[in-house]
């Protein structure tokens, strides 16, 4: 067989496996980590295009995921309306705050940009927990509970919820593959390597960064809205959590930055981790992000492309020695 | 009012203390190594655990404890330089940024899984105790640490001015290819650079046990207080942080004694922003270090 069926042979039998593969898993738990990592390869992902190609490492992408979460939810339960929309809502929202944030932390670069989105996630947070009468306030609200009701995002089983992640994963996958091959894409890359040199060649660097920042937070708010249907609970704490933040950057690190697989890749060991240690040691404090930083560490002090730009580099340097 | 005023200007004063001890240590790491240490709060936290320790131990005064916290964090900034940092030095932003910050969610998870999430008190004869000036009280455990974070900062000040290996520090931090030309070893003075801020992290960390408790979260807050003061005095400014930890304090206590107990980081991050939107590049910009 060529290498091209080979290839069109593998990706058949991964799509059918997907697809088919919460028909097969019956177990709540399994399912359960099966959703998890695909919502966060998805935020990964959003959060890839701004970290990984254009390399503006956000520690704040809490910020839109709870923007995103907390609109559809206010929308929902103030107006009835359908979270299908408020996902749409609060991906606009997200994204007109994108705007302001980023035209602050833009000013620092490096470490500082990253501090300073760090602080934008937080200030939202408080904000929420502190202006109770404006929603909920500290404790939060439960998501009415519909039943069965697909057009409000509400679903029986798991297997439902599966599928809409999937779906959400395909679009951001979608759309990093198009910008990967477009102009904005090498313009991305240019900027992520050297925003001086980029500027010099005539890249308008401030408009780039301004625009993936829209789309990485316009998408990270619809993991939100999603999140949020699928634990029928919203909080301040839930929404705009820091570790939501790491977690984004984390997988994408950790599978490879840049790359149009890598935060999906990285999710997979990550959270398949998180699972065998859960099931292996119950939920003790602090195991899981140990192990998570050990991991970060390792990566970037031995392979710091990730485990795709390894993998890239042993085909490679096969493909060298044949 | 007045008097409401001067009370909480004088708790943010003594606190923001605390602050320069711990955005001191930022700045200088940042302006010598040129790395931001996202850890730095967990050294405050391993200092309060060690004050702790010998506190309930040994009986142990936190302030004598801190003739132990210091050279034990000094030891450990000088292995985290060689062993870690080190070795991402040069590199692009990505490793730098994120080493640290794994560091700090690996020690602090550490001590979630080792030391429980459990507040933990240490009761001293001062920790209760109050100084009256008319209507004013000024508790003297937070006198005590504010004193002694103000000797710290004047010894490091002195040092960085007066000695060769200060002179050296600096000089690295201002150009640190010319500095390797004069003949600086940059290893040793980065590690002795590490060495002291997490020194001075260690020292805030055991002067505030008296007052306020331990647990493995706790350097979160002074972190982010410490950007902030990095960011607003100029980064890589010892003085700039100085100053700015101490306006912080103020602006902390102001907002929680007048907008609510839980908005004092609320009032912190909005300074940040707001300097950020006003002076990017900081209060002291343009000025030396």
């Amino acid at each position: 067989m060529s290498l091209g069926g080979r290839r069109g042979a593998v990706a058949a039998i991964v799509v059918v496996l997907v697809a088919v593969l919460p028909l097969m898993v019956k177990s709540s738990f399994a399912l359960d980590i099966l959703i998890r990592i695909l919502l966060f390869a998805f935020i990964g992902t959003a959060w890839n295009l701004l970290g990984g190609y254009a390399k503006q490492f956000s520690l704040g992408h809490a910020a839109f995921f709870g923007l995103g979460a907390y609109t559809s939810s206010l929308l929902e339960v103030n107006y009835g309306i359908s979270p299908w929309l408020g996902m749409l809502a609060g991906g606009f929202v997200a994204l007109l705050a994108s705007l302001p944030i980023g035209w602050l932390c833009f000013r620092l670069r490096g470490p500082y940009f990253t501090i300073a989105t760090i602080a934008t996630a937080q200030v939202l947070m408080l904000i929420f927990l502190k202006f109770r009468d404006f929603a909920w306030g500290a404790e939060g609200t439960t998501m009415p509970n519909l039943g069965d009701a697909p057009l409000m995002m509400q679903f029986d089983g798991k297997a439902a919820y599966y599928y809409v992640a999937l779906g959400l994963l395909l679009v951001s996958l979608g759309v990093t593959a198009w910008i990967e091959r477009s102009r904005a894409g090498y313009y991305l890359v240019a900027l992520g390597e050297d925003q001086d040199a980029a500027e010099a060649v005539g890249i308008d660097v401030p408009r780039m960064k301004r625009d993936i920042l829209m789309l990485s937070a316009f998408l990270t708010a619809m993991a939100g809205t999603f999140y949020v249907q699928y634990i029928y609970f919203i909080d301040p704490n839930t929404a705009f959590n820091f570790s939501i933040s790491i977690e984004a950057a984390l997988v994408s690190i950790v599978g490879g930055v840049g790359t149009l697989f890598g935060p999906l890749i990285g999710t997979v060991l990550l959270e398949t981790t998180a699972a065998l240690l859960q099931s292996w040691l119950g939920n003790q404090a602090g195991v899981q992000v140990t192990v998570y930083s050990v991991i970060l560490m390792a990566v970037i002090l031995w392979r710091p492309t990730g485990i795709t730009g390894y993998a890239l580099e042993l085909y490679a340097r096969r493909r060298a020695k044949a | 009012m007045l008097e409401i005023v001067a009370q909480a200007v004088i708790n943010g004063l003594l606190i923001g203390g605390i602050y320069a001890l711990v955005s001191i240590g930022v700045t200088l790491i940042f302006g010598v190594v040129k790395i931001v240490n996202f850890a730095q709060g967990e050294f405050v936290m391993i200092g309060m655990y060690i004050t702790y320790f010998l506190g309930t131990q040994f009986g142990m005064d936190p302030v004598l404890s801190l003739v132990i916290s210091m050279p034990v964090l000094f030891v450990i900034g000088m292995l985290v330089q060689h062993f870690l940092i080190r070795r991402v030095l040069g590199l692009n932003d990505l490793p730098q940024i994120f080493l640290t910050f794994a560091l700090s969610l690996l020690i602090l998870n550490v001590a979630l899984m080792v030391l429980t999430p459990n507040y933990r008190t240490l009761h001293t004869s001062y920790s209760d105790a109050a100084l009256h000036f008319g209507g004013l009280y000024v508790p003297v455990a937070k006198l005590i640490a504010f004193g002694v974070a103000m000797l710290l900062s004047a010894v490091l000040w002195l040092f960085l001015r007066s000695t060769d290996l200060g002179k050296a520090m600096r000089a690295a931090s201002q150009n640190r290819e010319v500095a390797q030309l004069m003949g600086i070893n940059p290893h040793r003075v980065f590690a002795v650079a590490l060495g002291i801020a997490l020194a001075l992290a260690g020292a805030a960390g055991s002067l505030l046990m008296p007052f306020y408790p331990a647990y493995p979260m706790v350097g979160q807050v002074f972190v982010l207080m410490a950007f902030v003061a990095v960011v607003l005095g100029t980064l890589g400014n010892v003085v700039g942080a100085l100053v700015a930890s101490l306006l912080m304090g103020i602006a902390e206590s102001l907002g929680i004694q007048f907008i609510g107990a839980d908005s004092g980081l609320i009032v912190v991050f909005l300074l940040l922003l707001a300097t950020l939107a006003l002076r990017p590049s900081g209060l002291a910009a343009g000025r030396a270090s």
